[in-house]
């Protein structure tokens, strides 16, 4: 009775945001870049391969090369920011970044924050890296075991409640890993694909993603709310259309070493040009 | 001073040592670093180049700490340190003005302002700075508008406020103890030459205390200095941070921990050990007896 | 009571969006905070006990006639006050926590002997007590050298001379510096916060993570109980020391 309150109340919310916004558009944001010559974006910096930093200290990655094509393609310079999950939406709000593509799960109370346009660009489940030497094959397999997390993160508590996991989350996933390493949590609990990303580097050799993906998110990336149905909304839109279409996120997923997500292809087939043969 | 050493002799009547300091010595950090001798920080230069070569004959696994080290350092060090150094700067300029004007409050005789400034001074004091951190950081909004202007508060800037809530209270005590320390003849002295009390303070008190106050205001700096990586678990990115992000470039590969953790304590280690040498030689000198 | 307690609070969420005070209706939620409670108190009685034996015995050895001894307690003194206690706690857990020795209850998960509440402990005890070492030994300075002499003219040995006369002299001298720090222990058992112990911010912030509503609520709680038990300590503390106060000194 209460969450369903709850969840009226915020979608009533949405809905006269929505109204509000789209009676006024006022373009701030997107005339700013357009004068200043250059797009703030923030990505992550902690999330190899989707944004981290290279040998110089210079932010890279997947996050970072589309947010060189949305320059690119406004014909302004790119300044990137590392953001962090914690302050990823406040730096959007409060105007330090313009843009942000930080590997940002869509969830409704987030876009009632941040302007989230689609088409979603990636997508990701919940899953866990656990050692191959367990053979853990059931999310109930993890009951009453300590499972290594990220402070923050949406699915800790579900994993806590449907699977009665013992969360153990640590400040930032270096730590986590470092912890499962050290044996001290049977496993640790992220996003599928960027599990992926870290067994496919060969420095977790004897660990596994055994289950299958839970609570499938996609990914969102954001523009201040106010533009979100205004010129810079519709244009990210595009944007995120076209990299569907061309295949070039996927182009990108594998020249970043990222294991291939239905998702992208998914996609890719659900925006194909009819006429191309 | 004279009697001391015939009071030892009666040493079974009076056991203790009275010219022994009985209370607690707030500038503990800045004498032990300080005793420190000279080549140490160069000592720890050394085990910083060493100590990764040595981590990395026993591993052997293909992996070059100092190599990755030497990469990341000047990175580490011109993005993440100095900008402790500067968050620390600002701390210690909130720190010093709010603490100077609690202080004032708190020997002010107007009995509601000295309440009010000794509850604020033992509020702070007596919350854990982390505590004190996130409130301000989560409590605190991201921008703020005042007639009209609007106020952008970046992460770092309100991580400079909620460290310098702890720094205000101690600068607090450290005034109000100078004042304290000033012997009554002074203010007595002043009011034979019909000084008002906010004179005798300016003019006579506070020049007093000045140098009384300069050693455990830069044993305060050390110890907030050494306080700035606390703000990394709210995600400024300082060099804590900085370094987690090095070594997750670096594959998140364990035997990078203990090189680029090492790397950043020899950092703090190198930076405040001069200060406190400074401290100890400027309250030495400042030791003036009235 | 209790029941219309939880509804009072349930209703005022309703009321105040942002003030919803969940651990006080939410029996899961309330958990959390009490098992937050237990740790925070469990982390400071133990790491008060442990820092204050570390400085019994680190002085203790500080007056041995050992050179080594002597040098060992001095490197340690030195390295442990020296450095921030957060990258301390950091250091410990990842760099030492992977060579302790372990116990396996399933071939994989290695519980180590010492969990990561017994890193903190040890951790922050360390740090305490080289700090607690020094308090301590310019406690036992304070006692004259002739009364040391007096007690070994009665036959005791270096350690009885140590254990019934020098240590409850020096103990009163050393007490408001060693309140400070013990004060300052407390504090400073937040900070566990970085190696996920599972004490009073851990879990307050778990639960505003989970539950964006209750933010201030748990963070007026968090401030309210450290307040709180940080009052009660120096109150105690205050009470000891006069209990303790030699006749005829100080003020």
């Amino acid at each position: 009775m209460k969450k369903t309150t709850a969840a009226l109340t915020i979608a009533s919310l949405l809905g006269s945001t929505v109204a509000a916004v789209a009676e006024q558009c006022t373009n701030e944001t997107w005339n700013k870049i357009q004068e200043r010559g250059t797009i703030v974006v923030g990505v992550k910096a902690d999330t190899k391969p989707w944004g981290f930093r290279g040998e110089n200290g210079d932010l890279i990655g997947m996050e970072a090369d589309m947010a060189k094509e949305v320059a690119d393609t406004l014909g302004v310079e790119l300044e990137l920011v590392g953001v962090q999950s914690s302050n990823r939406m406040q730096f959007l709000e409060g105007g330090r970044i313009d843009l942000m593509i930080a590997t940002m799960s869509d969830r409704t109370d987030r876009r009632e924050i941040v302007g989230v346009v689609g088409p979603n660009y990636y997508s990701s489940g919940t899953n866990i890296m656990a050692p191959k030497a367990l053979g853990i094959d059931e999310w109930s397999d993890l009951e009453g075991k300590p499972v290594c997390g990220k402070q923050g993160a949406f699915y800790n508590q579900i994993i806590e409640d449907r699977y009665g996991a013992q969360i153990v989350a640590f400040t930032g996933n270096a730590e986590a890993k470092q912890a499962l390493r050290d044996r001290k949590c049977i496993a640790w609990v992220y996003d599928d694909s960027v599990i992926a990303a870290d067994l496919a580097s060969g420095n977790f050799d004897d660990f596994e993603m055994p289950l299958t993906s839970e609570d499938d998110n996609p990914w969102g990336l954001a523009v201040p709310i106010a533009e979100r149905n205004c010129v810079f909304g519709r244009f990210m839109s595009g944007m995120q259309y076209n990299w569907h279409q061309s295949g070039d996120l996927i182009a990108l997923e594998e020249k970043w070493g990222i294991q291939a997500t239905a998702y992208l292809q998914r996609e890719n087939e659900r925006f194909k040009d009819w006429l191309a043969e | 001073m004279t009697t001391h050493s015939n009071q030892n002799r009666f040493a079974v009547l009076k056991p203790i040592d009275t010219t022994r300091r009985m209370s607690y010595d707030p500038m503990t950090l800045s004498r032990s670093l300080g005793s420190l001798p000279v080549w140490t920080p160069f000592a720890a230069l050394a085990v910083a180049a060493i100590w990764p070569q040595i981590v990395y004959a026993q591993t052997a696994t293909g992996v070059d700490p100092i190599g990755a080290l030497w990469r990341w350092a000047p990175f580490l060090i011109t993005k993440g340190f100095l900008f402790n150094i500067l968050i620390s700067f600002l701390c210690l300029l909130l720190g010093t003005l709010g603490g100077l004007a609690i202080g004032l409050g708190q020997i002010s005789h107007v009995k509601p302002l000295r309440w009010l400034c000794w509850g604020i001074t033992q509020l702070f004091r007596n919350s854990p700075w982390l505590v004190l951190l996130f409130i301000v950081m989560l409590a605190l909004p991201f921008e703020l508008t005042i007639f009209g202007n609007t106020f952008f508060f970046p992460a770092w800037i309100k991580a400079v406020i909620g460290l310098s809530l702890p720094i205000i209270a101690n600068i607090s005590e450290i005034v109000r103890g100078a004042v304290a320390s000033v012997p009554t003849t002074q203010w007595e002295a002043a009011e034979s030459l019909a000084m008002t009390r906010r004179q005798a303070m300016w003019r006579i008190i506070l020049p007093q205390c000045f140098k009384r106050m300069i050693p455990p205001w830069m044993n305060w700096y050390a110890i907030l200095t050494m306080a700035t990586p606390l703000v990394s678990i709210l995600g400024v990115e300082e060099v804590v941070n900085l370094t987690r992000q090095a070594i997750e470039a670096e594959d998140n590969l364990p035997e990078l921990l203990a090189p680029f953790y090492g790397f950043v304590l020899i950092l703090f280690f190198i930076y405040c050990y001069p200060i406190a040498r400074l401290t100890l030689r400027l309250e030495r000198r400042f030791a003036v007896k009235l | 009571m209790l029941e219309s307690f939880a509804d009072f609070f349930q209703q005022f969420a309703q009321e105040n969006p942002r003030w919803n005070f969940i651990f006080f209706y939410e029996e899961k939620q309330a958990g959390k905070i009490w098992t937050g409670l237990k740790y925070t108190v469990w982390l400071s009685i133990a790491c008060v006990i442990f820092s204050v034996i570390i400085g019994v015995i680190g002085a203790w050895l500080q007056g041995s006639n050992q050179r080594i001894a002597r040098a060992v307690v001095q490197g340690y003194i030195q390295l442990f006050r020296n450095t921030p206690p957060f990258v301390q706690l950091l250091f410990f857990y990842f760099a030492l926590g992977a060579f302790t020795p372990t116990y396996s209850p399933d071939g994989w998960l290695e519980v180590p002997i010492i969990s990561n509440v017994g890193w903190a402990i040890i951790s922050l005890s360390f740090f305490a007590g080289a700090f607690n070492v020094e308090i301590f030994r310019a406690g036992i300075e304070a006692v004259p050298h002739s009364t040391q002499e007096a007690s070994e003219s009665l036959g005791m040995s270096r350690l009885q001379t140590y254990r019934y006369v020098v240590l409850p002299l020096a103990l009163r001298v050393s007490l408001p510096a060693l309140n400070n720090n013990l004060v300052n222990l407390v504090k400073t058992t937040t900070q566990a916060f970085a190696i996920a112990v599972p004490e009073l911010l851990y879990q307050c912030v778990t639960i505003w993570n989970d539950y964006p509503s209750a933010q201030y609520p748990a963070m007026l709680l968090m401030f309210v109980v450290y307040i709180g038990m940080v009052g009660i300590l120096v109150f105690g503390m205050s009470r000891w020391e006069r209990a303790l106060r030699i006749p005829g000194y100080g003020k």
